[in-house]
């Protein structure tokens, strides 16, 4: 084995992992067994919502044999979905309502994490107590004034309504300020004495080099705002403005009297497929995000 | 670098080694925090007191007039049926998602916590995938698990010759229904906390344990659950208090009832509030009755931290 050749390389790096990785072990069988069980239960409501949105209303009226897996397959429930109301209006007011929301957390979260992080200033431990305490606020203490100041606002039925309320996020800036802290105190120093300004180093430094917990944050943030439920329920009233969580609630009350169960699963699959990509793509950063509220908690 | 810095802000004296809090160094920092406190006072710390003042008034549902009543709403409301039933109903999520829910979670966790090479992501992604799925869509999927005519859930039943109840509309059955509903969408973050929980065990306890020929129950029940308590806590502290919020599932699977089979404290505030004839001072003496709950439980958190529970 003397000759080394770019082919042989690229064998052994290949062959590397494989010899790490241990062989499949039948010892092991049971558990795999038991977590496949598990984890096909666990997820069949999902998966029993995407067969049925494809499932003909024929199939689904009147059959002694309910099966998961359709006989034949169509794409008639979407187009019911997105005739029957104005779904792709939901969506859009979802979206608008969803990216304010996390824009706004975001951005707002960086700016206060940061001056916790960097600067001293009269009132600070007060101030980042008020920010911590709000985090034991229960939204359901504060929805009734709420709701009665947007309305007096004129803001129901609007985006102001439905993003508003929710530009800033307490765990956000405590997020943010930890992970602030993290950084290295003599890059600040540095940049200061380079003369940069406190804007340029937070936007062009602090930022980029904090990707990994913005991200993480941003996700979040993302999530929660997409599946709000109470509020856009009780601060819109007129079909336009409704967000696509509370579409599928009145979507649901209109065709579950036609049994119409492939039409209002599709319309389930178009709401929930948003946060099952940002799942898919960006599921470690997810756990690990969850992971860390438990280990500190 | 420096090109760009030719500051808005004329550099004061350098900063010394122990930093003082002055009003004048303080100014840019309030610029930062403007935005995140605005909205925190406007729409948190405002609405606190606001929700205070209506509960002790009694407010006409059209119009707005308020009269003060004092504790009047208060003690209506320690002495009506309807709220000793909704905290009944919290205490049965309580059961469902608090000992089951956890308990369920934990023996998920040690069996993904098990070194197999294969599979594992697999696995997981099956396991985990409800923590993004809203409280409106897992109602609307389990509403159509549990249509008793072309449902799932009774027509499993009826293989083992189980003849399955109306579940959405019975009155023994409509809580257990919804109950399951939350503790599904709950069991992805439950099993995701119990993991971590458990793969920050310093496996070096293990090896001791084998050594001194402990078998995998011993070894779980002496070392995997003690050290894992504070995980266990933290979990109990966070379903309690989802318990008490569980919302978007009841609106959808039962809007409350049969009856108030369904109603929790916030589903009451919701119908007193907006439902019908709105009754928004009594309302927010629930929604008051319902924070002194979840900060009650809050509060036992940061005080129970390092007490009661073992830590490394």
């Amino acid at each position: 084995m003397t000759t080394v050749d770019t082919a042989a390389e690229v064998a052994t790096t290949r062959v590397e992992p494989q010899t790490e990785r241990e062989r499949f072990k039948w010892g092991n069988a049971p558990i795999h067994v038991a977590l496949m069980v598990i984890g096909i239960i666990v997820a069949m409501p999902i998966i029993i919502a995407f067969f049925m949105s494809f499932t003909p209303l024929s199939e689904i009226v009147g059959r002694a044999d309910p099966r998961i897996i359709p006989a034949s397959w169509t794409l008639e429930n979407y187009g019911t979905a997105w005739t029957a109301t104005p779904f792709g209006r939901f969506m859009i007011n979802s979206f608008v309502q969803t990216g304010v929301i996390t824009i706004g957390q975001v951005v707002f979260s960086i700016l206060a994490g940061y001056a916790f992080a960097m600067f001293e200033f009269k009132g600070k431990n007060a101030l980042f107590a008020l920010v911590i305490g709000s985090l034991i606020v229960p939204f359901e203490l504060t929805f009734i004034p709420n709701f009665l100041l947007i309305s007096d606002l004129g803001w129901a039925n609007t985006y102001q309504g439905l993003t508003i309320p929710f530009l800033a996020s307490a765990f956000g800036v405590f997020m943010m300020r930890q992970f602030f802290l993290s950084l290295p105190r003599d890059l600040y120093e540095a940049a200061k004495i380079d003369g940069a300004s406190d804007w340029f180093y937070l936007w062009r430094v602090v930022v980029p080099l904090s990707k990994g917990a913005i991200a993480a944050f941003t996700i979040f943030a993302f999530l929660s705002a997409w599946n709000q439920y109470l509020w856009p329920l009780v601060i819109t009233n007129e079909e336009t403005m409704r967000t696509a969580q509370i579409g599928i609630r009145f979507f649901l009350s209109n065709q579950e009297r036609n049994t119409d169960w492939g039409a209002i699963m599709a319309a389930t699959v178009i709401v929930m497929i948003p946060t099952l990509v940002v799942f898919l793509v960006a599921q470690k950063q997810l756990v690990k995000g969850i992971s860390m509220s438990g280990l500190k908690g | 670098m420096t090109d760009l810095a030719a500051d808005v802000t004329p550099t004061r004296t350098a900063p010394p080694l122990k930093p003082k809090r002055t009003w004048r160094g303080s100014g840019k920092a309030y610029l930062y925090l403007l935005p995140t406190f605005l909205v925190l006072f406007v729409f948190v710390y405002f609405p606190i007191y606001d929700s205070a003042r209506l509960s002790l008034n009694r407010v006409a549902p059209f119009g707005g007039v308020e009269r003060f009543v004092g504790f009047e709403n208060y003690t209506t409301l320690l002495g009506s049926a309807e709220f000793w039933n909704t905290v009944r109903v919290s205490l049965f999520f309580m059961i469902g998602t608090v000992p089951v829910g956890i308990g369920l979670a934990v023996a998920v966790a040690l069996l993904l916590a098990y070194p197999l090479q294969r599979m594992n992501w697999l696995y997981r992604m099956l396991i985990f995938v409800p923590v993004v799925i809203s409280g409106a869509v897992a109602g609307t999927i389990f509403r159509l698990l549990y249509n008793p005519v072309v449902g799932f859930f009774n027509h499993w039943l009826g293989l083992i010759g189980v003849d399955g109840p109306n579940w959405l509309t019975s009155r023994t059955w409509a809580l257990f229904a919804v109950t399951v509903t939350v503790m599904w969408r709950q069991l992805g973050f439950n099993v995701i906390i119990a993991l971590a929980g458990l793969q920050n065990i310093d496996e070096q306890y293990y090896e001791a344990a084998k050594v001194d020929g402990a078998g995998p129950f011993r070894r779980i029940r002496h070392i995997t659950l003690p050290l894992l308590s504070p995980t266990l806590f933290f979990l109990v502290i966070v379903n309690v208090i989802i318990s008490l919020q569980a919302f978007a599932e009841i609106n959808i699977l039962t809007d409350g009832g049969p009856g108030q089979a369904t109603t929790n404290l916030v589903y009451s505030v919701f119908v007193d509030a907006f439902v019908g004839t709105s009754m928004r001072g009594f309302a927010s003496a629930q929604a008051f009755m319902l924070a002194i709950m979840i900060i009650a439980v809050s509060f036992i958190q940061f005080r129970g931290l390092g007490k009661k529970v073992h830590y490394q």
